[in-house]
C-alpha cells in the first residue's frame, strides 16, 4: 500500500510512522517530519495542512542544530539591528517557504513568541523580518521555533536590513505616483486651455489656468523626473549617450518654454504633455527595475549568508562548533560538502573543489590542491574539506560580500542593455533630427520653431522603446513565477527559444527512486543495516539519499570521516565501523557487480539494495513535444547501461549515454556545443551541478540542494517535467511580442517624426500620440499567457497528486 | 464660473491628500508584499468554521 507522507509529501512504501493531528493519526514518512506534526499541532496551528496549497519541505534534523550559537552576543550583533531602546529587527532568509499557508505558519508560530512585536514574511523572496525585543525573546529562540515548524532559518547579515533595492524601489515608487496624480490634475487644466478659445474662456481665466498647470507640473519635473536629469548628468560628465539624455532636454525644454509662455501670455503651454512623458518613463523604469529586482533576490541571499559558524578540528581531529568571532589565524577548520567557507586559509588536503562562482563569477568550480589559497565566502563541492585559516573576520573577502551585492544589482538582462544600445542610437539621430527641424524652421518661420522642436522631442520620445523590452520581460517572469518557475538569470528566457538539444540526467530529473533491500548480512538486523546506509547516503544531496531517508524512517546518525566521492558513491564512519556505501565495484573494492547498491565494511558485503525507478510525472510527455518542436532529447546518466537503456527505450529517446562520471557529463556538453548545438540541461542534486553550469541554459528541480539551485538559470518548484515545455513557450511568447514591441515602436516613430518635424502635429497631439505607442506596448505584453497556452497549468497537476 | 474658485482648490487639496496618503502607505511596508497578506484573514474564517463543524459534528478521539 502506497501513502503519501501528511507533511512533505513523500510516498511511503512501508506506513510505519504516524503522528496525531487534531485529534486524527494521520502517516509519516519519517521521525522529523514527526516531531514537526506533532510540533504544529500542539501549537493549535493544524489549520496549516488546510491552508497550503503545496506539500511541505522534509525537515532536515540539523536543522536547528546551530540556533545556540546565536545566544553568543559576539555572534548576534552582526545580524541585529536595534531599532529602539528595547527592541532590535533581524532579516532571515527561511529555507522551505512555498506558499500562502507557509506564510500563515510562520507568522503565528513567531508571534506567539514573547515580545515579537512585528513579523513580515515575504515569500517570493523567502525573507521574513522578525521585529522583536532580545530581553524577552532570544535570536535562538526565533530560530528554534521556525526550525520546529519544519523550515530551515538563517540570519543575514544586518546590511540587508537596510536594503537598497527597497529603497530604491520605494524612490521611484513615489516619483511614479507623484507624477501620476499630478498629471491627472495637468491634464484638466489643460483641457480647459484647448477648449478655451471656442468657449469663450479668455483672458485672466486662461492665466489662471496656465499658472495651475505650472503649479501641478513643478513637483513631477523637479522631484519626480530627478533621476532622468541625474541619469543625463553622469551622461554628460563620462561622455557618452544614454536615454536620459533627450528625455533631461526635452522635459527642461517643454518645461521652461511653458513657463517663458506663462510669463509673456502668449502661445501652447504644455505642462500636460510633460507630467505625461514623466509618467510614462517613470512607468517603464519602475517595470524594468522590477525584473532586475527579481532576479537578482537570489542571488543577493547567497552573498548575504555568511556562515554563522566553524567547525574547528582540535588536536584530537575531533570537530568543535564555534562561532566565526572566535576563530583566529592557525585554527584547522573543516568544511561541509556543499557548505561556504568561513575564513581565508590555505587547503590542507591533498585536493578540492571549490566553487568561486561568488567571488569571481567564474561559473565553473575551480580545482585546487594542498597549499593553494580557499577564499572565504566560496562553497565546497563534492567532499568535506579542511584548511589552515590565515585570515578571518574583517580581513576577508567576506567583508566585502556586501559591496558585491550591490554590485550584483547593477548588472542587469542583457536583452535590457542590447534595448539600451539601440536606445542609444536613437536618440542620437532624434537629437539630430531636432536640430536640424530647428534650422531649418529658424529659416522658414521661426515662430514655428519651438513648436516643430518640441513636437520632434516629444512625439518621438523613446518611451515606447524603452519600454518593450522591461515590459514583455517583466511579464514573461511574472507569469512563469506564478505557475511555480523561478527564473534566476533572466537571459535564460531568451536562450531557451535557441535550444535544439535537451540533456537530461537521469536518476532524480527522469525518474524518482524507491529502494528496497534484497539481501543482509545475517548478523546484523535489517533496521541496523538500513538505519546505517540511509546515515552515511544523507551526508549527499544525491536523489538516492531522500530514498534511502524515505525507506527508513529514522533519524540519521552522525557520520565521522565522511567522503562523497560524485558518481561513484560515499564512505564514511558510522557506530565505530568504516562503511562504503556504492555500487558493487565501488564499495567492495575492484569485483565487478551488478546494479545493485551495497554497503560494505572493509570489503564484506553487509546490505545489498535494489533500486526500483518510475518515471517522473510528465516525463514522457516532455520528451514527446521536446521532439515534436525540434529538440533532441538525450540521457547522460551515471547509472548503469542496462537501467538507462530501459528509460530510454521508455520514453523513446534514442541517443544515451551510461556510466559518465560528472567531468564526462560536463565534457559530453561541451562536445555538443562545440558541434554548434544549444544545449539545454535538465538535472537536480549536487553531483549535477558543475554539469548544470557547463550549458547554454540549465534547469533544476526544485528537490535539488541548494547548491544545484544557484547553478541553475531556471527553477522549476512545481517538481512537474510538463514546466519544461510551458516555460520554453512562454519564452517563447515573450521573445514574440518583444519583437513586436520593437517593430511597433520602430514603425510608429518612422511614421510619427517626420510630419513632427514639418510642423503638422501640435505638441498635444504628439503627447497623445508617445502616451498611445507606451500604450500599446505595455497592452502587448500584457497578452503574454492572456492567450491560450498550449498546456495547462502545471500547478493544478502537480496540486492533484498530493491532496 | 466662480464655483471654479472652490472646486479647484478642492482638487489640489485632494491631489495633495492622495500624495500624503500614499507616502505614508509606501512607507509603512504596504507594498512589499501584495500577495501573503491576503491569506492572514482567512485562517481566521477557517478557525470560526471549524468550531462550527465542531459543534454538529464533535472529532472523533
Amino acid at each position: 500500500m502506497n501513502v503519501d507522507c501528511h507533511h512533505c509529501g513523500a510516498r511511503i512504501a512501508h506506513p510505519a510512522l504516524s503522528a496525531r493531528l487534531d485529534g486524527h493519526r494521520v502517516p509519516v514518512c519519517s521521525s522529523a517530519c514527526q516531531d514537526t506534526v506533532h510540533w504544529i499541532d500542539k501549537q493549535g496551528l493544524g489549520d496549516f495542512y488546510r491552508l497550503r496549497q503545496a506539500p511541505s519541505r522534509r525537515p532536515e534534523p540539523e536543522d536547528g542544530h546551530n540556533a545556540e550559537v546565536w545566544t553568543d552576543p559576539r555572534l548576534s550583533r552582526h545580524v541585529l539591528r536595534r531599532r529602539s531602546a528595547k527592541s532590535s529587527e533581524v532579516a532571515l532568509l527561511v529555507d522551505g517557504i512555498r506558499c500562502g499557508g507557509c506564510v500563515w505558519l510562520i507568522e503565528r508560530t513567531l508571534s506567539a513568541l514573547p515580545g515579537v512585536e512585528s513579523v513580515n514574511v515575504n515569500a517570493m523572496t523567502r525573507r521574513v523580518r522578525v521585529m522583536f525585543q532580545p530581553a524577552r525573546t532570544t535570536l535562538s529562540d526565533l530560530l528554534g521555533a521556525l526550525s520546529s515548524a519544519g523550515y530551515q532559518p538563517r540570519p543575514l547579515d544586518s546590511g540587508s536590513l537596510d536594503d537598497a533595492r527597497r529603497d530604491e524601489s520605494r524612490q521611484l515608487l513615489k516619483r511614479l505616483m507623484v507624477a501620476g496624480f499630478c498629471m491627472m490634475q495637468a491634464m484638466m487644466f489643460a483641457l480647459v486651455l484647448y477648449l478655451g478659445p471656442d468657449n469663450e474662456i479668455q483672458g485672466p481665466t486662461l492665466d489662471l489656468f496656465r499658472w495651475l498647470g505650472f503649479l501641478v507640473a513643478s513637483p513631477v519635473v523637479l522631484y519626480s523626473a530627478r533621476p532622468f536629469f541625474q541619469g543625463a548628468w553622469r551622461a554628460w560628465r563620462g561622455r557618452h549617450l544614454n536615454m536620459d539624455v533627450p528625455i533631461a532636454l526635452a522635459v527642461s525644454i517643454i518645461y521652461s518654454a511653458s513657463f517663458v509662455q506663462c510669463l509673456t501670455r502668449a502661445g501652447e503651454v504644455y505642462f500636460d504633455s510633460v507630467t505625461m512623458l514623466v509618467f510614462f518613463l517613470l512607468t517603464g523604469r519602475y517595470l524594468e527595475m522590477r525584473a532586475r529586482h527579481r532576479a537578482l533576490d537570489h542571488t543577493d541571499a547567497l552573498a548575504r549568508l555568511t556562515p554563522s559558524w566553524a567547525e574547528r578540528l582540535d588536536d584530537e581531529n575531533r570537530t568543535h562548533r564555534v562561532p566565526l568571532s572566535e576563530l583566529r589565524a592557525g585554527d584547522r577548520l573543516r568544511v561541509r560538502d556543499g557548505g561556504s567557507i568561513p575564513a581565508d586559509g590555505l587547503l590542507l588536503d591533498a585536493h578540492a573543489r571549490v566553487d568561486e562562482s561568488l567571488l569571481s563569477g567564474e561559473s565553473s568550480p575551480v580545482d585546487k590542491v594542498a597549499g593553494d589559497p580557499v577564499i572565504a565566502g566560496s562553497v565546497v563541492q563534492g567532499q568535506p574539506m579542511t584548511f589552515r585559516v590565515t585570515h578571518c573576520g574583517e580581513e576577508t573577502f567576506l567583508a566585502n560580500l556586501a559591496n558585491l551585492a550591490t554590485r550584483a544589482q547593477t548588472s542587469r538582462p542583457r536583452l535590457a542593455r542590447a534595448g539600451e544600445k539601440t536606445t542609444s542610437r536613437f536618440v542620437l539621430r532624434v537629437l539630430a533630427l531636432t536640430s536640424v527641424t530647428a534650422l531649418v524652421w529658424s529659416v522658414l518661420d521661426p515662430s514655428r520653431l519651438l513648436d516643430a522642436c518640441l513636437a520632434v522631442l516629444v512625439v518621438s520620445c523613446p518611451c515606447a522603446f524603452a519600454l518593450a523590452v522591461p515590459a514583455a520581460i517583466t511579464r514573461g517572469l511574472s507569469v512563469l513565477a506564478r505557475r511555480g518557475v523561478l527564473v534566476l538569470r533572466p537571459d535564460a528566457l531568451e536562450a531557451l527559444t535557441d535550444i535544439d538539444h535537451a540533456v537530461f540526467d537521469k536518476t532524480g530529473t527522469l525518474t524518482e527512486p524507491t529502494l528496497s533491500i534484497v539481501e543482509h548480512d545475517l548478523s546484523l538486523d535489517r533496521d541496523t543495516v538500513f538505519l546505517w546506509a540511509a546515515s552515511l547516503s544523507a551526508i549527499t544531496q544525491h536523489p538516492l539519499a531522500s530514498a534511502f531517508a524515505a525507506a527508513c524512517g529514522q533519524h540519521a546518525l552522525p557520520v565521522e570521516h565522511a567522503r562523497n566521492l560524485p558518481g561513484l558513491g560515499v564512505t564514511g564512519q558510522v557506530d565505530g565501523r568504516r562503511l562504503s556505501l556504492g555500487r558493487a565495484d565501488f564499495a567492495t573494492g575492484g569485483k565487478e557487480g551488478d546494479d545493485d547498491l551495497v554497503l560494505a565494511e572493509a570489503g564484506r558485503v553487509l546490505g545489498r539494495f535494489r533500486i526500483r525507478e518510475r518515471l517522473r510525472q510528465g516525463a514522457a510527455d516532455t520528451v514527446r513535444s521536446l521532439a515534436a518542436k525540434g529538440v533532441t532529447s538525450e540521457i547522460v546518466s551515471g547509472d548503469s547501461r542496462d537501467r538507462v537503456r530501459i528509460v530510454a527505450n521508455r520514453l523513446g529517446i534514442s541517443e544515451w549515454r551510461s556510466r559518465c562520471l560528472p567531468d564526462e557529463k560536463l565534457e559530453r556538453i561541451s562536445e555538443l556545443r562545440q558541434a554548434g548545438h544549444s544545449v539545454l540541461a535538465v538535472g537536480d542534486g549536487s553531483n549535477d551541478a558543475p554539469v548544470l553550469a557547463g550549458a547554454d541554459v540549465s534547469i533544476a528541480l526544485a528537490s535539488g540542494s541548494d547548491l544545484a539551485q544557484a547553478q541553475a538559470d531556471i527553477v522549476l518548484c512545481s517538481g512537474h517535467l510538463g514546466g519544461i515545455n510551458e516555460t520554453r513557450n512562454l519564452a517563447f511568447a515573450t521573445s514574440r511580442v518583444l519583437a513586436q514591441n520593437q517593430r511597433w515602436a520602430l514603425a510608429y516613430n518612422l511614421c510619427a517624426m517626420p510630419m513632427a518635424a514639418m510642423g503638422w502635429v501640435p505638441p498635444w497631439l504628439a503627447a497623445i500620440g508617445m502616451s498611445a505607442s507606451s500604450l500599446v506596448v505595455v497592452l502587448n505584453a500584457l497578452r503574454i499567457d492572456h492567450d491560450k497556452m498550449e498546456t495547462g497549468h502545471i500547478e493544478h497537476v502537480a496540486d492533484g497528486a498530493h491532496p | 464660473m466662480n464655483i471654479i474658485l472652490i472646486m479647484i482648490p478642492l482638487s489640489l487639496l485632494i491631489l495633495i491628500g492622495a500624495v500624503t496618503a500614499f507616502f505614508w502607505a509606501v512607507n509603512h511596508d504596504q507594498f512589499e508584499d501584495l500577495n501573503s497578506p491576503g491569506l492572514l484573514p482567512i485562517a481566521d474564517a477557517t478557525d470560526e468554521e471549524k468550531r462550527r463543524e465542531g459543534e454538529t459534528h464533535p472529532p472523533v478521539r
